[in-house]
């Protein structure tokens, strides 16, 4: 055995099974919400989940309520069965895009969850600001294992710079500050292992070494020292280094926690957070073709497994995008971008449909999951807020007066579900700032183009 | 949103003036890196006075009444920007304000003064000047973390470890749009990495030291030797490969700490050394590829000091850490010295090594680094396996090689009568059974179609469609890859018929399609430019095969005229009139290899470094690994500002 790393031998239970794969969870005894004192109530989960290029509206829209919640239009078909925890608004309008309209699809996504434009006079640099999911984490990460979790489908190296805007701006919805993206994961192993550590040869979980914990605060103190020989520039860049093992610090700890409440709840002396009745965590399995859907749902999957271990309370995932995606899967080798610019064409608005509905198919395959694990009181959907949306209304005109959002989840009874709003009239920062006060994030300023919380659609 | 937008389409545009002063350099070879020249302070002296008498009193007259004092317009205020005309913003700002009174957008139509014609293009013409407001600074500079590429072949070259320990870290892009961020995500797995190359290369205890852990650790010390020392000892070799120059004695105590940390925790002398390793691994100084120690307080623009230089250096050509050469040379202070840092950009070109440099800087470039994920339709073309895909990068690198090795001029990135092929991509050139199995060779071309970047399937296969050519990307490859000109977006909310299925417009050929696009005036500014060149490469399908008809059956029509009235009627021919574009072409690639040396884009004061370069540029034909090293040696690459 190896001095330098200690392979955890915590009783597990394995449960994750892949093709070919089946992974140890160390953590399994003590999936709990480390809730405060006062609180036995499960914590409210914020999951956004992202497709580009709009959608076609009349394929998408229900016109009534009537309509939403009996048969919904063709896109929706998916979310019928839990069509009672779902809310859609209509009337969300995106960031006006100028000066940058040459630039619709770089906006649909940095704009998304910061529902502010890119500072245009430094344009060539990421200088935007926190997205919302970002000041969740801030919020409420330092209590589970990963502050956020950040996953996609595509690796976020598309080269494009329409408007002299900063390639970042193409591939990020993420920013954990003004001028910091946040990296997603595109691989499910690695998510795994981030979220239950990593198996050594023999199958074993290799966890991260206590020591490492003062080994880091050593090096930290070096770095400090480092920082004051810098310049302003370099010290900023020191200082995101600093910020981001500091985290990874706070990781160790978390992880430490949670090993001891496991050792107290396996010999009695402290009473586990669990419920008796809640839901094992479910199996993971991650699949070996290269089908979009399914590699989807993996995604899908971990977020799940993620939220219902507590291992993280707020994950984006960009699904796919904007630019360099296309469906094969659907039988289609054209883009989607190309397939959005349809003008009147009905077979390429057919295409988009249809890659529209794989899209809701999947985030419907995650929520109807949800529905069906128990959490406390409930399910762990009415403890969880879920967000699908796209960045623009429609892909052929980038409009954005009514971008496409559904909801689901009751966000553990701040919001009231099984509605369609037909005309809210606000904007993506309201939206936003609606979402984060229904998961109990307080907000000391509105998120980006805000004015007020669409009341409308709380409980 | 202006209603019309212009191609730039002579950048030849503000290099212009710079021409005036190529005769008075002196010889390339033994020059101080990019003095600040006398003709630099007579050219900002030029700038400055048309500034005070041309530009303020037009801004002052048409503008401020809007864009200044307390609620400047679009939060562009250029009452603020006239006090200090060459800083960053309002480089932005005036850019933007050129455009816009180009196009009549601005003063609005509203606006009670307006310019008169005279006016408007004095205010216009100015903008060639611009760049020489901007004081001499070798622009914003910011440390660099690795990137996933070096930080894998660092570990590999220090460690010997395999590089694909890093292929967990996220893709990023490299270069000019390179994020340089670092998150809790790459964070943690920097930690279990480290963790992981530890764990292969020391030894359990009682076990046999590996080879690596002898070389890196030493033999352990007999009984009764202080153990910190040597512990210092070794930290000490450690730092300096990881940290690419000597470690402080602050940083050593900091390592030995970690050392001490892990004795208490009653771990051995060599398992000890192990964590004090991976703390190395972890630290901002190995991760970041930063200055050495303080700079003098009062500066604001520094030389990099010479183990910074070293590692900038071969990060750029190898991505991978200097060599035993390079590392002497820093630590005996003479590496920034013109002449060395010349022969050892060369001695790095010319190294196996350097295909680094088109897999990071050349694919990119070319736009050809998707080329492996890019979607084609396999009922279309069945032939674009992963092994015709990499035989088709291979040909790009092979080439791009060549030219560097060669030293060869620029203008045979276009123009050239060789080219590197295997069996498959012979097949795919229509040259038969010429060449067999799967090694590439060099191979003489005599169909003057081929030979060069525009004949070539890595890039006509990049510029295309999953299941047809796109004449129109072709066309903007060119301008913007190729010849570095700026082809605005199209306009928003205008449908792209280029994106359009064949069925759409039936019964029309692609190019009577795209056509439609000088029809309707608004498309017609940028199409009649862009189209014509991409028609010209029609004969080449989308993976790049030669073809005389096109999927209806109809002959290809390639024949077009350039704006400036050139003529073509074959690929060959537009091969010609764009090789007459030399000076553009090698500006272009300049231009381009500085913002990726640089990681940043280019502006204000780069731009008239980039003049003075060009003139030496030219004086040895536009050679392209003259070129290279022109940015490397530049004031640019070789300074940079600190802001306090």
């Amino acid at each position: 055995m190896n001095p330098l790393n200690t392979p955890s031998t915590v009783d597990r239970r394995t449960f994750l099974k892949g093709v070919g794969v089946s992974l140890a969870l160390p953590f399994f005894d003590s999936i709990g919400w480390a809730a405060g004192p006062h609180s036995a109530k499960p914590p409210v989960r914020l999951a956004f989940m992202y497709m580009p290029h709009g959608v076609i509206m009349d394929q998408f829209w229900p016109k009534t309520q009537e309509e939403f919640l009996h048969s919904p239009p063709p896109i929706l078909q998916s979310l019928k069965p839990i069509i009672n925890q779902c809310l859609m608004m209509k009337g969300i309008s995106g960031v006006p895009t100028a000066p940058f309209g040459g630039a619709p699809h770089a906006l649909e996504l940095s704009t998304w969850l910061t529902a502010r434009l890119p500072d245009p006079d430094s344009r060539d640099r990421i200088s935007i600001s926190i997205s919302a999911d970002q000041i969740m984490a801030n919020y409420v990460g330092a209590q589970t294992l990963l502050p956020s979790l950040e996953l996609a489908t595509m690796p976020q190296t598309w080269k494009e710079n329409q408007e002299g805007l900063h390639e970042g701006y193409y591939n990020h919805c993420s920013f954990r500050s003004p001028t910091q993206p946040v990296p997603a994961e595109t691989d499910p192993r690695n998510v795994l292992n981030r979220l239950f550590g990593k198996r050594g040869k023999e199958g074993k979980v290799t966890q991260t070494n206590p020591l490492d914990r003062q080994m880091l605060d050593r090096v930290l103190g070096g770095a400090r020292d480092l920082r004051r020989t810098l310049g302003r520039g370099d010290q900023q860049k020191l200082d995101e280094y600093l910020d981001s093992v500091r985290s990874v610090e706070r990781r160790i700890a978390a992880i430490e926690t949670r090993q001891q409440q496991a050792a107290l709840e396996k010999n009695g002396v402290a009473p586990s957070k669990r419920h008796a009745n809640d839901s094992a965590p479910i199996e993971v399995k991650i699949p070996e073709g290269d089908k979009r859907s399914e590699y989807m749902q993996v995604m899908c999957d971990l977020t799940i497994l993620a939220f219902q271990t507590d291992t993280t309370r707020v994950s984006t995932y960009i699904s796919s995008r904007p630019n360099g995606a296309s469906y094969p899967e659907l039988g289609f080798s054209d883009q989607h971008h190309s397939q959005t610019h349809y003008g009147s064409d009905q077979e390429m608005i057919r295409k988009v449909a249809a890659i529209n509905k794989l899209n809701v198919d999947q985030f419907a395959y995650m929520v109807t999951k949800m529905n069906g694990l128990k959490e406390g009181d409930g399910t762990l959907l009415d403890h969880s807020i879920m967000m699908w949306g796209s960045g623009l209304e429609d892909g052929d005109q980038h409009r954005r007066e009514n971008l496409p959002f559904i909801i689901a989840g009751k966000g553990g009874g701040s919001l009231r579900t099984g509605r369609f709003l037909s005309n809210v009239r606000g904007n993506q920062g309201d939206l936003l700032s609606t979402l984060l006060s229904c998961a109990g994030v307080p907000l000391d300023r509105p998120i980006g183009i805000a004015t007020q919380q669409i009341t409308d659609m709380k409980a | 949103m202006p209603p019309a937008r212009v191609v730039r389409l002579a950048p030849a545009k503000i290099a212009a003036l710079g021409c005036a002063l190529v005769l008075s350099l002196v010889a390339p070879c033994l020059a101080e890196t990019n003095p600040a020249s006398p003709e630099e302070a007579a050219l900002r002296s030029d700038a400055t006075k048309t500034f005070k008498e041309h530009v303020e009193p037009f801004v002052k007259n048409y503008c401020t009444k809007c864009h200044g004092g307390g609620r400047a317009k679009a939060n562009i205020n250029l009452e603020v920007d006239l006090k200090d005309p060459g800083r960053g913003t309002a480089f932005v700002h005036w850019k933007k304000a050129v455009a816009n009174v180009k196009v009549h957008d601005m003063p609005p139509e509203d606006a009670a003064r307006q310019p008169t014609e005279e006016e408007r293009l004095q205010f216009i013409g100015w903008i060639g000047k611009l760049k020489h407001l901007s004081p001499r600074n070798p622009g914003p500079f910011v440390m660099r973390r690795l990137s996933k590429v070096e930080y894998a072949n660092t570990l590999q070259d220090l460690y010997g470890v395999n590089p694909s320990i890093a292929d967990r870290l996220p893709e990023e892009v490299v270069g000019e749009g390179y994020l340089n961020s670092i998150s809790p995500l790459q964070s943690e797995l920097f930690l279990e990495i480290a963790n992981e190359v530890v764990g292969q290369i020391v030894a359990p205890e009682r076990k046999a030291p590996t080879t690596v852990q002898k070389r890196l650790f030493g033999r352990k010390p007999p009984e009764g030797t202080d153990l910190r020392n040597a512990a210092r000892q070794v930290a000490r070799s450690l730092a300096r490969d990881a940290y690419r120059r000597p470690p402080t004695e602050a940083e050593l105590d900091v390592l030995v700490d970690v050392f001490d940390l892990a004795r208490g925790k009653e771990l051995d002398y060599t398992a000890s050394l192990g964590w004090m390793l991976k703390a190395v691994l972890v630290s901002p100084q190995f991760l970041f590829i930063a200055p050495a120690g303080e700079a003098e307080p009062n500066e604001r623009t520094v030389r990099l000091d010479d183990h910074h230089l070293a590692a900038r250096l071969s990060y750029l050509l190898w991505s991978a850490p200097p060599d035993a050469e390079l590392s002497a040379l820093a630590d005996k202070g003479e590496l920034h010295q013109p002449r060395t840092l010349r022969a050892q950009t060369k001695r790095l070109l010319l190294h196996p090594r350097a295909r680094a440099l088109f897999d990071g800087f050349g694919a990119q470039w070319l736009r050809v680094n998707d080329l492996e994920h890019q979607v084609f339709d396999p009922k279309l073309f069945p032939g674009m396996t992963p092994a015709l895909r990499v035989a088709m990068m291979n040909e790009a690198r092979l080439f791009f090689e060549s030219l560097v090795h060669k030293n060869d001029r620029a203008i045979r990135l276009v123009d050239s009568d060789y080219t590197f092929l295997n069996e498959p991509l012979a097949e795919l050139y229509g040259l038969g059974s010429s060449v067999k199995g799967p090694r590439m060779r060099r191979v003489r071309l005599e169909n003057p179609n081929r030979g060069g970047i525009l004949g070539m399937p890595a890039t006509l296969a990049a510029t295309s469609f999953p299941t047809r050519t796109s004449p129109v990307r072709r066309g903007v490859w060119v301008l913007e890859q190729i010849l570095g000109e700026h082809v605005p977006p199209p306009l928003p909310d205008i449908p792209q018929l280029d994106a359009q299925e064949p069925n759409h417009v039936k019964g029309l050929t692609l190019r009577q399609r795209t056509e439609l696009h000088t029809k309707n005036p608004v498309c017609a500014n940028c199409h009649q430019t862009l189209d014509p060149i991409g028609f010209g490469l029609e004969n080449f399908d989308a993976v790049g095969r030669w073809r005389d008809r096109n999927e209806a059956g109809i002959a290809i029509d390639s024949a077009g005229k350039l704006p400036t009235g050139a003529a073509f009627s074959n690929p060959a021919e537009l091969k010609r009139l764009l090789a007459g574009r030399e000076s553009d072409l090698a500006r272009n690639l300049t231009e381009r290899f500085m913002a990726y040396a640089l990681g940043r884009p280019l502006e204000g004061y780069d731009e008239v470094v980039i003049d003075q370069l060009m003139t030496r540029i030219a004086a040895d034909q536009y050679r392209v690994r003259t070129i290279l090293t022109e940015v490397i040696a530049s004031y640019l690459f070789t300074h940079r500002r600190i802001e306090k």
